[in-house]
């Protein structure tokens, strides 16, 4: 799940895990309040199939409205959604940026790649990482 | 300047009897011609003598002064207090200047206040102690002061804008750029096939500008970013960042098949990333304007200057590449400024400002020496150790 306002990073992003055979399912919201609002509906409906928990959520910093910082401190504060990994996707290279998201319990941090073959394999990496190498915990905190 | 001996200049015999002691030639004129103001009273604060500087000082006449009190001479919203003042300095009568610390004005006639110092002198003339008030007005200096500082807040606050303008520019301009480039890749491995020679060659020019523009935008950014780092400094083997440029080269090096050398280097007070950066600028300037045929050779040298105060180190490198007339070796230190075509060697001409602007941030100075075709040496000079050093906190912007 992609929380991003650019359309066309979307866009790129979603192509290049297309191209990176990424077979899973791809959402994305616009802005921080549309991510947070999705997920404590997820919360609330665990097995609705419209609304399922991501696995893995890609978040942009400057977004309108409730931004990537703060939508990183509500999901990391909430007992509920902090366990699911989430890896800031932005065009910042700022050093402040990476101390306060990871000072906020990011999972990792990464500078939007330049040209599409790089997103295209960083799409890999994240899917062999997250989604297959690392052991995550089943489900929500109780 | 006032002349000694004008008839109708402020009397020094006043009217009032200045202790019925004769007071000696010498002394009359050392106050008659003195630069500044000075105002003789007595115990109770009425005056006793003026001098012309004072008269000049004050707007009144000689004469007016001798129906003043020297609390006429304070602004009315100082006076209350000033008879304390004065009672105090009577109890303990010592050469001081006046109000040490703090702001002092004095009063015209007609009440215009004006900025002064002063400076309090016990006169004993035996019939009862006087005090001689010498007065300078200082309202040019202060005026100068406010100046100096406005001037100073205004060029702070001009670099702050600009270097904040640089890097939201560049962090605003590399976003649709980074669009551009990525569609023109897009377009190559989607329709290249369609586009025919014609289209091929536009949208692979259109791609190399667009890569030109991203290293533009990219050294403008680390341009900027080099005035903005707050402190960093510590004590530094220089050995350190030259390996580390030298590793981020690598490629580079192998690649021109350059032999490299590095001396013993001494250590200085100086921020590592901004070394790095510094020495790796210069190191990739040797290796990229290096002539044809030629195995390229840069050797990087250091030393102590012992003779300046704190000493100060000097480093060097030095390449037998293509080197560049003299006559313009203060112009490449200059922002976008390039002695050679794009053609023949890629760039921006940022490298050389960020480097000057590094030495200069280090209090440290940097030129170059070289010979068309006989190779190339820049020289830095920085101090062992930087001025702020014992404070701890953030150094100038
Ligand atoms: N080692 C060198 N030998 C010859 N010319 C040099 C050397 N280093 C710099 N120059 C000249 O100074 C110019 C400015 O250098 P720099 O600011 O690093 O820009 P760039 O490397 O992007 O061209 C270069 O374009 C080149 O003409
Ligand atoms: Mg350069």
């Amino acid at each position: 799940m992609m929380a991003d306002d650019d359309a066309d990073d979307r866009e790129f992003v979603r192509e290049a895990f297309d191209a990176s055979g990424f077979l899973g399912e791809f959402r994305y919201v616009e802005d921080g309040g549309a991510l947070v609002d999705y997920l404590l509906e997820a919360k609330r409906n665990p097995r609705d199939p419209a609304s399922p928990m991501p696995d893995l959520i890609l978040l942009d910093l400057n977004m309108p409205r409730v931004d990537g910082y703060e939508a990183l401190k509500r999901i990391k504060s909430d007992v509920g959604l902090r366990r699911i990994p989430i890896v800031v996707l932005s065009t910042s290279e700022s050093e402040s940026d990476i101390e306060k998201t990871y000072d906020e319990g990011v999972n990792s941090f990464i500078t939007k790649p330049a040209g599409f073959n790089e997103l295209v394999e960083m799409a890999g990496r994240l899917k062999k990482y997250w989604l297959e190498l690392v052991k995550l915990p089943n489900g929500p905190a109780r | 300047m006032e002349e000694t001996e004008n008839p109708r200049a402020p009397s020094l015999e006043p009217e009032r009897s200045f202790g019925g002691h004769a007071i000696g030639d010498p002394f009359r004129r050392v106050v008659e011609s003195a630069p500044y103001g000075m105002v003789v009273s007595d115990v109770a604060g009425r005056i006793v003598m003026v001098n012309p500087e004072a008269v000049k000082m004050f707007g009144h006449s000689a004469e007016e002064f001798l129906e003043l009190r020297i609390e006429d001479l304070v602004p009315p919203r100082f006076r209350r207090g000033h008879d304390g003042l004065r009672e105090g300095f009577h109890r303990a009568p010592e050469s001081r200047p006046m109000g040490a610390g703090r702001d002092l004005f004095a009063c015209r006639r007609g009440g215009m206040e004006f900025p002064v110092e002063i400076a309090l002198t016990p006169l004993d003339m035996g019939d009862g102690p006087f005090v001689l008030s010498s007065i300078v007005d200082i309202t040019r200096r202060k005026r100068a002061e406010e100046e100096l500082v406005r001037y100073a807040k205004k060029l702070e606050r001009s670099n702050a804008e600009l270097e904040g303008f640089a890097s939201i520019a560049s962090h605003d301009l590399q976003e649709p750029l980074r669009k551009i480039r990525m569609m023109g890749e897009r377009l190559v491995a989607l329709c290249e096939a369609e586009l025919g020679d014609q289209g091929r060659d536009y949208l692979g020019r259109m791609i190399r500008a667009g890569d030109n523009m991203h290293r533009l935008i990219r050294d403008l950014l680390a341009f900027s970013r080099v005035g903005m780092r707050d402190g960093g400094f510590r004590r530094l083997p220089l050995a350190e960042p030259v390996r580390d440029a030298l590793s981020t080269l690598e490629m580079v090096i192998e690649e021109a098949g350059a032999e490299i050398e590095v001396d013993d280097l001494p250590e200085a007070e100086a921020d590592e990333s901004q070394m790095r950066q510094l020495f790796q600028n210069l190191i990739g300037n040797a290796l990229k304007f290096r002539r044809p045929g030629v195995v390229p050779r840069v050797t990087i040298r250091g030393g102590i200057i012992e003779a300046e105060e704190g000493g100060r180190v000097r480093l060097e490198v030095c390449d037998n590449g293509i080197g560049f007339d003299e006559q313009y070796h203060d112009q490449i230190f200059e922002i976008f400024r390039r002695l050679h075509g794009k053609t023949e060697f890629e760039g921006t001409g940022i490298g050389l400002a960020i480097c000057k602007k590094i030495v200069e941030r280090h209090d440290g100075r940097i030129h170059a020496r070289s010979l068309p075709g006989e190779g190339a040496t820049f020289i830095v000079e920085l101090p062992k150790q930087q001025k702020a050093s014992n404070d701890q906190s953030p150094s100038h912007r």
